[in-house]
């Protein structure tokens, strides 16, 4: 049963860190972008969240709809005044672009909302800590759950956006040659907007996780980028069901491993990473999947 | 984001030298070739500039976030400058960001040593950024005054070895210990029955494993069977089999020593899956220190017991401003709209023994006159009397520069004041003075 019980605890975990990966993996997917930037989006994501329920009172949940508008447009801004220009100089500049941008949002956060730690605990309501006892080693969290069905909600939900919409098909060719794209008359520089739109917009429902979960300051972000990178480069770079099974694996790794030692649990999950790099990037051919 | 580090014993020494031998290396020696090559007398006579480093941004950032108050206050205080031996001198405040990194706090103190010439160097919180500080001061032969590391990181994680002579002639400390730890539990804990068994949730770091070594015996020694499943790694997300096993146990009282995220994340496990149920005592150190860690947990967080090393209910005043305990909350919370922190009280302390022992020495131009000064010295400050005639003691053995000073053990609970939580103060073995509020009540979150 205490076997059983990791694994559950594992597949809740898996889909926080799935969804906090999902952005990540979008803006690499199409734009080939690592967003070094992206666990302070989602802590931003937080404290737009935590200022609603400050100012309102209202639930944690409703307040991110209120915000939700607000970070898609940030997106939008985002990728047109700094992401789009650092494109154009190659590879490094996005990856330099965003670790700036990392410590910009991180200084300024602790500027306005000063060191203080805050939570979305209490303004989410019992979900945060009611539980169903299945048996007595074995307690299914009505978090964890919540955090499960919206992570299958936002993956399909994107899935059938890529596979059933114009607009997704035009991010799908951007994504695989965005000159070729360009001659048949895709916008993309509209498209690279939109996807990191989309990547903030999630990357913020992350953040309300996070700040469901336990508590967030203006330094939370980097640490949880470090998993968010990992399910997604165990699930496949840039793939989108990869990237939520990259998340569950990573989650039930950490789980299983505290079983064998608590020592052993965040280890176990980067001893995975590692196995699924060597596996998948072995034998000297150190090259990402191209798709180009 | 608060990283205090309680240290003793030769594991954890090694670790600290590991963070503090490269900036000794590297930036320590290059700060006494300077003071070499600039000539002894520092600033023109009758000013004296007094150096501050504290964290104000990173993760230790809460911990600075009374400074502009407090130093205010000091600031308010030196006005009409300090009269010594007959002379009046004016006193600049120079105040530096160690930005919670070890490499930054030894860059701005050696810029404060031989850019500013300061005549006293005063450094808190963390050994990120005191330890550094006090080694670039020691290094150049300008005093030094630090506080708010346990005295076990800065003394033994600095190098020295207890028993032995000390190498320390120009940095000074004063905070408390392992011991005060010990004695704020033992007192508090049997205030409510329980079974004595003690779930401890120590992280794999400094502080954890310090405490892991040095607390968690003396707690045994004491009565107390101690369940840990042992170390985890910060950062950690999922706590299912530390929760089990503390269930399995029936552990009535838990213990922990972790960063604030990592606490929040536990205890909302450890509520949904029915650990909370057994718990009568949740004693958090390292987290809790400061109001907003508590409050943010919700009811959850109701009732936790924490330590203390100042509060507004101190009876002691700053000699320095003449400011009560009770003033200088109260003054802060209104200047600031913010409820007072425990780190006000350490802060301002730091002014009263600087003012002191300038003073005391009869020539504040005249290193080693300050240094004979503070190892007399005695001041009233708001955290309590400090005496440098009667320094700490480990194992029997004296600590020389080293004051020890009370934690005092108590419990965050909501609806005692007009903030959401706030401390009572439930036990007081380190200092009898301050005073009890109530007894400690079983948690029920």
């Amino acid at each position: 049963m205490t076997f059983v019980n990791a694994v559950l605890q594992g597949i809740f975990l898996g889909a926080f860190y799935a969804v906090l990966a999902c952005g990540l993996s979008i803006m690499f997917g199409v734009m080939r972008i690592i967003n070094l930037a992206h666990g302070d989006i989602a802590v931003l994501g937080a404290y737009v969240v935590f200022f609603i329920v400050e100012h309102t009172g209202v639930s944690a949940f409703v307040a991110f709809a209120v915000a939700l508008p607000v970070m898609i447009l940030l997106g939008y801004v985002l990728q047109l005044t700094v992401l789009e220009r650092s494109l154009k100089a190659g590879i490094l500049t996005p990856l330099l672009a965003t670790f700036g941008l990392s410590i910009v949002i991180q200084n300024l956060l602790q500027l306005t909302f000063s060191p203080d730690v805050h939570s979305l605990g209490s303004s989410a309501g019992l979900i945060t800590t009611s539980s169903w006892q299945v048996t007595s080693g074995l307690s299914v969290s009505a978090l964890g759950m919540v955090i499960l069905v919206v992570a299958v909600v936002v993956f399909g939900a994107l899935q059938l956006f890529l596979s059933r919409t114009r607009a997704g098909w035009m991010m799908r060719a951007t994504a695989e040659d965005a000159d070729a794209a360009e001659l048949v008359g895709i916008d993309s520089r509209a498209v690279y907007a939109r996807a990191t739109a989309i990547a903030v917009a999630i990357a913020a429902l992350g953040g309300l996780f996070l700040g469901i979960r336990s508590v967030f300051g203006p330094l939370s972000g980097p640490t949880q980028l470090i998993f968010a990178f990992e399910a997604v480069v165990i699930g496949g770079m840039g793939s989108l069901w990869g990237t939520l099974l990259g998340g569950l694996a990573l989650g039930v790794a950490q789980t299983l491993g505290a079983q064998i030692h608590p020592q052993f649990a965040v280890m176990a999950g980067h001893l995975l990473f590692l196995a699924v790099l060597i596996v998948r990037f072995g034998g000297g051919r150190v090259v990402l999947r191209t798709g180009r | 984001m608060s990283k205090r580090k309680l240290q003793s014993g030769g594991l954890t020494r090694r670790e600290m030298l590991k963070s503090t031998g490269l900036v000794l290396g590297g930036l320590a020696i290059p700060g006494v070739l300077e003071s070499c090559l600039t000539s002894t007398t520092s600033t023109p006579s009758g000013t004296i500039k007094i150096g501050y480093v504290s964290p104000l941004t990173g993760p230790a950032a809460g911990f600075g976030e009374p400074d502009p108050y407090v130093i205010g206050l000091a600031q308010k205080a030196f006005k009409d400058g300090l009269s010594i031996g007959g002379t009046n001198y004016s006193v600049e405040i120079v105040s530096r960001d160690g930005q919670s990194t070890p490499s930054v706090g030894s860059q701005r103190a050696n810029d404060l040593i031989s850019g500013q010439k300061v005549d006293l160097m005063l450094a808190t919180s963390t050994p990120e950024t005191v330890n550094p500080v006090s080694d670039a001061c020691e290094a150049a032969g300008v005093p030094c005054i630090s506080t708010v590391v346990p005295w076990e990181a800065w003394y033994l994680g600095r190098g020295a070895k207890p028993g032995q002579p000390s190498p320390f002639k120009y940095t000074f400390h004063y905070c408390f210990g392992v011991e005060q730890f010990f004695l704020a539990y033992t007192h508090l804990w049997p205030q409510v029955s329980t079974n004595k068994k003690v779930g401890v949730m120590y992280p794999n770091d400094a502080d954890g494993n310090a405490i892991r070594g040095a607390l968690a015996p003396l707690l045994k020694g004491a009565g107390y069977t101690i369940v840990d499943p042992g170390p985890y790694e910060d950062g950690t997300n999922d706590y299912t089999a530390q929760i089990q096993k503390f269930i399995g146990e029936d552990c009535q009282i838990f213990n922990t020593f972790p960063i604030p995220p990592d606490f929040a994340t536990f205890w909302q496990q450890a509520k949904s899956q029915g650990y909370t149920k057994h718990v009568k005592i949740g004693q958090i150190a390292k987290t809790g220190l400061f109001p907003s860690q508590v409050s943010s947990l919700g009811a959850i967080g109701n009732g936790l017991a924490s330590g203390v090393y100042w509060a507004p209910t101190w009876p002691y005043k700053s000699s320095l401003t003449g400011v009560t305990s009770k003033q200088l909350g109260d003054g802060y919370e209104s200047a600031t709209g913010k409820q007072w922190n425990q780190q006000l009280g350490a802060s301002l302390s730091l002014f009263d023994v600087a003012a002191a022992v300038l003073k005391a020495s009869g020539n504040p131009k005249d290193k080693s006159k300050i240094v004979s000064a503070m190892s007399t010295l005695t001041v009233e400050t708001p955290i309590g009397n400090l005496d440098w005639s009667k320094p700490a003691k480990f194992a029997g053995v004296t600590i020389p520069n080293v004051v020890s000073t009370p934690i005092i053990g108590g419990q965050w609970k909501q609806g005692v004041s007009k903030w959401p939580v706030d401390f009572v103060i439930c036990e007081n073995s380190a200092d009898p003075n301050v005073p009890i509020a109530s007894t400690l009540q079983p948690y029920s979150g």
